[in-house]
């Protein structure tokens, strides 16, 4: 089993396989809210935003996604957890728009926009 | 028939995926490609991005008009983070569990066993998980986590006969250098020992001629060719023979199907499900673009079609929603576990909007559905694909 800790941590967190001198984050943010803080720290220690905001889900199932993500190492106070899936629930449900994802390019940019939902 | 006639324009591009709808904004999807939004991949071109970290890359269906993928074309699906740059001169296989002899080979020695190579169409099990009704939790996948490519390496069997396989061997585990965040489960998956050893399953080390670039699984990994590519694990470290199935989340209750239709936004018992095996009929359309304006004339509606561990044996067309169909011209080039080209002449009749469809069938029977079947994973879309253009004079 391979674990993240110590200097591989920070050199996932920082994406330096691919950021090439770029001067923005390619990751995407969670749109803003008085969860959002809480949210990204629970979340973004193991993947980005991006997986959460192109997901269109109903309420019970963004339950279930919180209840999974918490037994595998989200760090969500209990007390914040109600809070958590109804942030989840406003902004990625059924009825939202589709995400419109970015694409790729294989040259390496100096200067690169945060994405934002 | 699904395919309801369209009212008017407004509505007819309303209906269009919103994906189209981007394209039709910038008609160049190349140029789009490094735009302001464009994310630097190095390795990879103008692919879209369901995910930065960890990486997921789908290819746009523009792109499938070749029967060859390029790897900078390639779709990437990691379950976890790559690991960091692993050192082909330090690199090692152990083969394990229900053997005679356990190995550990290096590079070379994989080096020093007959080459054996698959042109094998690659496709994520959740490919299409978007168009699934109701929505389910997953990489948003549109139509394009798939390709086709020529993979090369020992197979399987040639390496667990090395090892000498005990008549208690029933599976086959493999695990890889991908590094685990969390507590989240490690991705290790199995095969049975029929699938591990047909001779055709490798552990490739070349992708199309070259060694294997680090987003494919550098320096090695498993390619179970017409099988999801979930059995085809990455920068593969060590094979384990065993008497039962690898444990765990990514086999149960992660890539499963249940054994009878549910209905949509039903839950499975995991009792009621099996693990994800062959691929099944599928085709796309790679040209003309949903949402495109067309010129009166002549054009070629023109894609792909593949049917896992079957054969293609046709693809027909349908320009009017699916009232009448006409059979595509199958491409020349062909091999076990590939996908065909296809490509169809057609000059509309009228200005106006068409719904231009596609519908495989294989050498088993089975055909393209009107709708694809719900699941909770959203595995296996494989309805007809479609296309809604305009045709302006």
């Amino acid at each position: 089993m391979y674990r993240l800790s110590g200097s591989l941590l920070i050199f996932a967190l920082l994406g330096a396989p691919y950021t090439l001198g770029a001067e923005a984050s390619p990751v995407a943010e969670l749109p803003a809210g008085p969860t959002q803080e809480k949210a990204t720290a629970a979340c973004a220690s193991c993947h980005e935003a991006r997986i959460i905001v192109q997901q269109r889900l109903s309420k019970a199932a963004w339950t279930k996604e919180m209840d999974k993500m918490i037994k595998w190492g989200a760090e969500v106070d209990p007390k914040d957890r109600d809070a958590l899936i109804d942030y989840f629930s406003a902004n990625f449900g059924p009825d939202q728009a589709p995400y419109e994802a970015p694409r790729t390019t294989a040259k390496a940019l100096t200067k690169l926009p945060t994405t934002k939902h | 028939m699904r395919w309801t006639k369209v009212s008017s324009r407004r509505e007819f591009l309303r209906t269009a995926s919103a994906g189209a709808m981007a394209a039709v904004a910038f008609p160049s999807f190349l140029n789009a490609a490094v735009g302001p939004t464009a994310i630097s991949v190095p390795g990879k071109e103008g692919l879209i991005v369901r995910s930065y970290r960890f990486l997921d890359l789908e290819t746009p269906v523009e792109f499938m008009t070749d029967w060859i993928t390029p790897v900078q074309h390639f779709f990437v699906r990691n379950h976890m983070f790559a690991p960091a740059a692993v050192e082909g001169k330090e690199w090692k296989l152990a083969i394990g569990g229900q053997v005679e002899k356990p190995l550990s080979l290096t590079l070379s020695d994989l080096q020093s066993v007959p080459v054996h190579s698959v042109t094998n169409t690659l496709e994520c099990a959740g490919n299409g998980r978007s168009l699934q009704s109701p929505k389910v939790p997953g990489v948003q996948w549109g139509k394009g986590a798939v390709g086709n490519a020529r993979f090369s390496g020992p197979s399987v069997k040639a390496l667990l006969e090395k090892a000498g396989v005990k008549d208690t061997a029933r599976h086959v585990v493999f695990r890889g250098l991908d590094v685990v965040p969390g507590k989240v489960p490690p991705f290790v998956r199995s095969i049975p020992i029929e699938k591990a050893m047909d001779g055709d399953t490798l552990v490739a080390t070349q992708m199309n001629g070259a060694a294997l670039t680090p987003h494919h699984g550098y320096p090695a990994r498993v390619i179970a060719p017409g099988w999801a590519g979930a059995a085809s694990c990455k920068w593969l470290t060590e094979i384990t023979v065993q008497d039962k199935p690898a444990d765990g989340n990514f086999m149960i209750p992660g890539y499963r199907m249940p054994n009878q239709p549910v209905k949509p936004g039903e839950a499975v018992k995991p009792e009621d499900t099996h693990s994800v095996t062959g691929l099944t009929v599928k085709s796309l359309i790679a040209g003309p673009s949903d949402g495109a304006k067309l010129k009166p004339g002549a054009h070629v509606v023109r894609g792909v079609a593949w049917a896992g561990e079957a054969e293609i044996q046709r693809v027909d067309i349908s320009t009017d929603g699916g009232a009448s169909w006409n059979p595509a011209k199958l491409g020349k080039d062909q091999a076990k576990y590939a996908w065909r080209l296809w490509s169809y002449p057609w000059k509309p009749a009228h200005s106006g909007d068409y719904a231009i469809l596609s519908r495989a069938t294989d050498s088993q029977g089975r055909v393209q559905p009107e709708s694809a079947v719900w699941n909770p994973s959203g595995y296996f879309y494989n309805a007809c694909d479609q296309v809604k253009v305009y045709v302006q004079a």
